[in-house]
């Protein structure tokens, strides 16, 4: 054989070693890929499966969730009426009023009345049950109260003086009981005092008996 | 002869670099694809998992549902005992 044909052979060998080589190697790698593929399908699978009863679930609860929404904002607005309804959804939620409610068009439109700004919640629900509350008479065009939970010392404000800071100077309520402090002179028998007060009758029996001829 | 050599050179210089300059590229592009894969199938596994929870939506559907039972009893009972605006 002459050597063009031996070198030839070596040559061909090299090359299919070389594809043997990297042929093998590919295979081996798409062997991968298809189990890695295989697992993921599986649990693909596994997923749509567990998914599929979440749509009419959750439509369920939406639509549940629907219905209570749409009862009380009717019943809000029916007790309420539709711009007090969106000041009480301001008052509790600042910045809420805006987006009004959503069976009611034109809602969010409404600018949200004072009452919004300057009620606390319990102040609400006394002038709901009718106390005629001065709310807001001592600075009608005051700052907003924004504190809605923790702002009764603000809302107190908004009442008239007399309400607020002068009972504080007044003496406090005599205390009665058992702990009450001792204002009179301990008589011995019920009605008699030990000693009378300078310039009354002896014969008197209480302070307030009168024995002035009428 | 000579081509035969000619045919020689080309093959160990030209065919044999070419044939495995191409499946080096194509096992490299294999090989780079089975990260890939299991990232893919690690999200599904995890995926998966995460909705092992789903069974609770029907226990959330059953408050929803009470809660909403109870909201309208309220309602109806605020709707008798307040007056209208």
């Amino acid at each position: 054989m002459p050597a063009a044909g031996v070198v030839l052979i070596i040559a061909v060998v090299i090359v299919v070693l070389a594809l043997v080589y990297y042929l093998v190697a590919t295979i081996v790698a798409l062997r991968q890929i298809t189990n890695g593929l295989d697992e993921a399908i599986d649990a693909v699978g596994e997923i749509v499966a567990k998914s599929a009863p979440v749509e009419p679930v959750v439509a369920d609860i939406n639509q549940n969730l629907d219905a209570a929404v749409d009862a009380l904002e009717a019943l809000l607005v029916k007790k309420a009426g539709l711009e007090d309804s969106i000041g009480l959804i301001d008052g509790l939620y600042p910045g809420a009023g805006t987006a009004g409610l959503r069976n009611f068009d034109g809602s969010g439109d409404i600018r949200p009345p004072r009452i919004a700004e300057v009620y606390t919640k319990g102040t609400l629900t006394l002038a709901r049950l009718g106390r005629e509350a001065p709310i807001a008479a001592a600075s009608p065009n005051g700052p907003a109260l924004r504190n809605v939970t923790g702002g009764s010392l603000n809302a107190r404000l908004l009442y008239p003086e007399i309400r607020q800071t002068r009972p504080e100077r007044m003496p406090r309520s005599p205390v009665i009981g058992t702990n009450a402090p001792e204002q009179y002179e301990p008589s011995p028998e019920p009605g008699i005092r030990r000693r009378m007060p300078a310039g009354a009758n002896s014969n008197e029996r209480t302070t307030s008996a009168d024995a002035r001829p009428v | 002869m000579t081509l035969w050599w000619i045919g020689d050179i080309l093959l160990l210089l030209v065919v044999a670099p070419i044939v495995a300059i191409l499946l080096g590229r194509v096992l490299g592009e294999a090989r780079a694809i089975v990260p890939s894969v299991n990232r893919i199938r690690d999200a599904a596994r995890r995926g998966s998992a995460d909705l092992d929870a789903v069974p609770l939506l029907l226990t959330t559907q059953e408050q929803v549902k009470q809660t909403v039972e109870g909201v309208a009893n309220y309602g109806g009972s605020l709707d008798v005992i307040v007056d209208d605006a």
